[in-house]
């Protein structure tokens, strides 16, 4: 389990978290929703450990989260890449040593759930389309196996119908495998439909932690309610009357 | 004017990516342009672009990744002065304090370099930069995809005020119906690198006639689908 307990963070001089605790159990998605520069990236970046927090502490089975190795995929999907390298390369790095044919198989498996020609591995990042490179990092991420996967705006490049299919491939694979999934999304209907909690961070605090059902009856602060109202009006999610 | 692109196509590593493909935008057109991951609406976002500026047409770019418009060696002032320069203003001080606090992005600070300021951030940038001068055409690719809604919904109400007032045109890539269904009032429809079908958008979203248009206008939104 994930668990996120009373931390700060500081970005250069400014407070980018101030005391927010959370907690992931195995199996589950919780999804992190609230505007550009609430602090969504700092969040990840110190569950992955590349930000100390000045206070608090954050643990995958009471233990440093590195111990758990988990996975990301980035927010920006051809900067996630190395520019030079075909991108089957960067698919196997984290799974260099097991059985080839082993691997081989789960990425010809995840290639089909995640719609990608295996041809386009060949390719560099730059030769494909930034939808096809945004999967092709979700294919990373699950690779190995990881218990713990943070996902930033993973669906963000990707139109409706693919954005259905690899939410889908995700929810199909934890199912499987039980990983953990933090999900940083500006998709609030991608958050009602798939998570199990959504937290919602507003200037680096959080305002609110519940399930989508009772988020979108009663989202709560005025700031929640902004958000579900803007998310109605840009057509992302419908609210019965 | 009509602004008018005939024969674009594109072709990388022996594929060809867009098929031969015409496209007439009029003046002050709001023109959609949607279609599955991979269809190839960045390639014609791009083809049309050089086509446009070959004839002596100024076009302003937003591109799908804020990196292919920002210098990662270069200072975000750096990069708004170049474009005042390139378009013949002063330095666009006063539109610049105007925009960038409609665009909620007047506190960051122009001396850091693009990574110093967040993707959300970047793309906002980017926004600004095209709103520079009075270009005969706007393609935006995927300009909301890195913000919140409240922030998408700001900055798509000030672009439309900008176009208005400007008579520009503009098309508008997306993956996003909803947003399309909002901003433009045609619809151009996408797949394997070939234009099929074109309409008001309340044609295709309620009528789609090819296949790959009712595939999008079937799955507009999450809630309507079970999950
Ligand atoms: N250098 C290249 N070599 C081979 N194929 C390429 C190259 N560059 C792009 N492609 C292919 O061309 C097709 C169209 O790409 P494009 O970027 O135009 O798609 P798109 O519709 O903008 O997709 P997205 O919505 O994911 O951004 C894709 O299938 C892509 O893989
Ligand atoms: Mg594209």
């Amino acid at each position: 389990m994930l668990r996120v307990d009373h931390i700060w963070a500081k970005r250069g001089a400014a407070v980018a978290l101030r005391n927010v605790s959370l907690s992931l159990s195995a199996g589950k998605t919780l999804a992190v929703v609230g505007e550009s520069g609430a602090g969504k990236s700092t969040l990840i970046a110190s569950i992955l450990g590349l930000l100390r927090p000045s206070a608090g502490a954050i643990t995958w089975d009471h233990q440093p989260v590195s111990s758990c190795r988990p996975a990301l995929v980035m927010q920006e999907p051809r900067s996630a890449f190395n520019p030079v390298w075909p991108l089957m390369r960067a698919v196997r790095e984290p799974v260099l040593g097991q059985e080839q044919s082993v691997t081989n198989e789960r990425i010809a498996r995840l290639c089909r759930g995640l719609e990608l020609p295996m041809e386009l591995l060949e390719r560099r990042p730059r030769e494909v389309s930034v939808g096809q490179v945004q999967r092709v990092g979700i294919l990373r991420a699950l690779i190995a196996a990881p218990p713990l996967i943070l996902f930033d705006e993973p669906l963000s490049a990707l139109d409706a119908v693919t954005q259905k299919h690899t939410a889908r491939l995700i929810a199909d694979m934890q199912q499987e495998e039980g990983f953990a999934a933090l999900i940083v999304t500006h998709d609030l209907g991608y958050a009602l439909a798939f998570a199990d909690s959504i937290a919602v961070l507003k200037d680096g605090q959080i305002e609110s932690i519940s399930d989508p059902g009772s988020f979108v009856t009663n989202p709560g602060s005025s700031y929640c309610q902004a958000l579900r109202d803007a998310a109605v009006a840009l057509g992302s999610i419908e609210v019965a009357a | 004017m009509t602004l008018s692109a005939i024969g674009l196509s594109a072709m990388r590593s022996g594929r060809i990516i867009l098929h031969p493909t015409s496209v007439e935008i009029e003046p002050g057109a709001r023109i959609g342009l949607v279609g599955a991951s991979g269809s190839g609406k960045s390639t014609l976002g791009h083809a049309l672009i050089d086509a446009l500026k070959a004839q002596g047409l100024q076009v302003a770019h937003v591109p799908q990744s804020p990196d292919e418009a920002l210098d990662p060696l270069r200072s975000l002032a750096f990069h708004w002065h170049e474009a005042a320069q390139a378009r013949g203003l002063a330095d666009g001080a006063a539109h610049q304090r105007a925009i960038f606090s409609a665009l909620k992005i007047d506190g960051g600070d122009l001396r850091k370099r693009p990574w110093g300021w967040s993707r959300g951030m970047q793309q906002r940038f980017v926004i600004a930069m095209a709103l520079m001068g009075t270009p005969d055409l706007i393609v935006l690719d995927e300009p909301t995809s890195a913000l919140d809604p409240v922030i998408a919904a700001a900055t798509m109400n000030l672009l439309d005020r900008h176009l208005e007032r400007t008579n520009t045109a503009m098309v508008l890539i997306t993956h996003d119906l909803g947003l399309a269904a909002r901003r433009v009032s045609h619809l151009m429809v996408m797949a394997a690198g070939r234009l099929v079908e074109e309409a008001e958008t309340g044609k295709i979203l309620n009528n789609p006639q090819t296949s790959e248009a009712k595939r999008l206008a079937a799955h507009r939104n999450w809630m309507e689908v079970p999950c």
